[in-house]
């Protein structure tokens, strides 16, 4: 038995010396595919991420596709579609990507591949013109758009909540992901309401593909706060 | 209450390779922590690195049990126990049989589930000094690495398991197989995904389980038919164990008595139950017997307690109803 386990350490490490970059390979050849040729996205519409409009498909999501795209030198075919029916195809090896504000937790993780998180959305309370936001937010009354999840880690914290349609003009305290609060001008408070991951969903097994998309979006997390900003400005 | 029996003592050289197996079982378990914190730091999302990870809490069964049962090999009988304490390694040996049975069981219907779904396992990369590396190459460093340890300490422990007649530290070096072998067939897989072969663990470690399936239920046999007393055998019960012809031989060497007929069970490491002897006189008795004893015990060193019931004639019932109970 043992020289053949001495044999499967050594194949094992000649691996990891020169097969580092080729591999791993994906079993359905989507990097392959992808390169020089079509790249089908599943777009799932979650604004600033990914914005529906009249004619092409924009925000910061789509606009990090783009830039990919034209690194493989791949054309990007934009597939509209709920969540549901883009996971299923993506699933089948139908689509090659998914993007639409899609976090870590997503329950989908057990059907698709997921790329590790490449940005951190982190909910805080933005206060207007005060340079030193108060500690607790017990009693304290803070706006949030109607529907949005952060409402409850609010009132978890003890603050009062008012749902509000939109959180322009700002007259008080507001709810919202740090990158926006920034975009308004607001002081952010050191206490972190909730934090969302943010990943691609891809085809299951495919890790030659996941491995590529992690090297683009590590290179590109620097840029997702300023494309988030200026989405959102619009 | 007192009894006229010794409390059965290990021999001198028997006492230190129960220390050493003892030794080795802590060794085992350190081993086993460490590997449980590698393989849970590289495991991520993936399913193969689970089935691991559970397999080596698993593992932790067998040497828990065993050193749990050895503190009781050295408690004397007492009131509430007048047989003694060290059956209590038996129940250790069904523990430590049961979780390899249970472990084979779980790398077999997670490989075939997962060759029926065609799951295609997902593995991500990791940023170290500034560069996207492939977890699976991580994974298969932890799996070499959890893959040394059991085996070099099964081998260690198979010779001791021999020695002192521990089924359930040779069960425990099976599961170090087990360990091993499994880690190979991860690290077989892993190179197979790399490769774009996403069926390639899978395979690895359904071929595995049966060889781990058939070491637990070969086990978990003996150690059920162990508690039912059945007849002694060697540790990987395999044999039986000439002993029990040994003791007859020795008892029928002795010139008074016509005939012996002999019944051994195993308490734990220990052989004990009891001699039928026919005297052909039946002058001093009393101190033939004992003489027959110290024949009996000396035959080999596991053998204590063994009773020695003078008899009339071999035949069924002869012995009376109370003494040859059953026959």
């Amino acid at each position: 038995m043992l020289p053949r386990r001495r044999a499967v350490l050594v194949l094992a490490l000649c691996l990891l010396a020169t097969a580092c970059g080729e591999l791993p390979r994906d079993p359905e050849g989507a990097l392959g595919r992808v390169r020089g040729g079509r790249l089908r996205v599943g777009l799932v519409e979650h604004p600033p991420w990914v914005v529906r409009t009249e004619g092409e498909p924009s925000g910061a999501e789509v606009e990090l596709v783009r830039r990919l795209a034209a690194e493989l030198n791949a054309r990007p075919e934009w597939h509209w579609g709920g969540e549901q029916r883009q996971m299923e195809a993506l699933e089948r090896f139908e689509l090659d990507l998914v993007v639409g504000g899609i976090t870590k937790s997503t329950p989908w993780s057990k059907y698709v591949g997921l790329t590790g998180p490449y940005f951190e959305e982190t909910y805080a309370v933005g206060f207007p013109g005060s340079p030193t936001p108060p500690k607790s937010l017990k009693g304290v009354e803070v706006a949030v758009r109607g529907g949005d999840p952060a409402a409850y880690y609010l009132s978890k914290e003890g603050a009062t909540v008012s749902r509000v349609s939109s959180l322009t003009p700002v007259s008080g305290p507001v709810a919202a992901p740090t990158w926006e609060l920034d975009g308004l001008g607001l002081v952010a408070s050191d206490k972190e309401l909730h934090t969302e991951k943010h990943v691609w969903a891809v085809p299951p097994g495919e890790n030659g593909w996941i491995k590529r998309l992690e090297e683009f979006l590590s290179r590109e997390r620097p840029q997702v706060k300023g494309l988030l900003q200026k989405e959102s400005a619009r | 209450m007192k009894f006229p029996v010794e409390p059965f003592e290990l021999p001198p050289d028997k006492r230190e390779s129960l220390r050493r197996a003892k030794r080795l079982e802590w060794v085992t378990i350190f081993f086993l922590l460490s590997i449980i914190a590698a393989v849970g730091l590289t495991m991520g999302a993936s399913q193969t690195m689970k089935a691991m990870w559970t397999e080596d809490l698993l593992s932790l069964v067998p040497p828990v049990a065993f050193l749990y049962g050895a503190r009781y090999l050295g408690v004397p009988p007492d009131d509430r126990f007048p047989y003694g304490y060290r059956r209590a390694m038996m129940i250790a040996f069904l523990c430590a049989a049961v979780a390899l049975f249970g472990f084979g069981l779980y790398i077999f219907a997670d490989s075939v589930a997962k060759l029926i779904m065609a799951e295609h396992p997902t593995i991500q990369t990791v940023e170290i000094f500034g560069r996207r590396v492939w977890l699976g190459w991580l994974m298969i460093a932890a799996l070499v690495y959890s893959a040394v340890p059991p085996f070099v300490l099964g081998r260690m422990k198979l010779p001791l398991a021999r020695e002192l007649h521990l089924k359930a530290l040779q069960t425990d070096a099976a599961v170090n197989k087990g360990d091993w072998l499994s880690g190979l067939a991860g690290v077989l897989g892993l190179v197979g995904i790399a490769y774009g072969y996403w069926w390639a663990d899978s395979v690895a470690a359904g071929v595995i389980s049966f060889e781990i399936l058939r070491d637990g239920f070969g086990d978990l046999k003996n150690s059920v038919a162990q508690l039912m007393n059945k007849r002694p055998s060697d540790v990987e019960s395999k044999e039986k164990d000439p002993t029990v012809d040994e003791v007859q031989k020795a008892l029928e060497r002795l010139d008074w008595v016509r005939e012996a007929r002999v019944r051994l069970r195993e308490d734990g490491d220990v052989l004990t139950g009891e001699a039928f002897v026919v005297p052909r006189d039946e002058r001093d008795l009393l101190k033939r017997l004992e003489e027959a004893n110290d024949a009996a015990h000396e035959v080999d060193w596991r053998l204590h307690d063994i009773n020695i019931v003078p008899v009339e004639s071999l035949e069924e019932g002869k012995g009376g109803k109370t003494r040859a109970a059953g026959a």
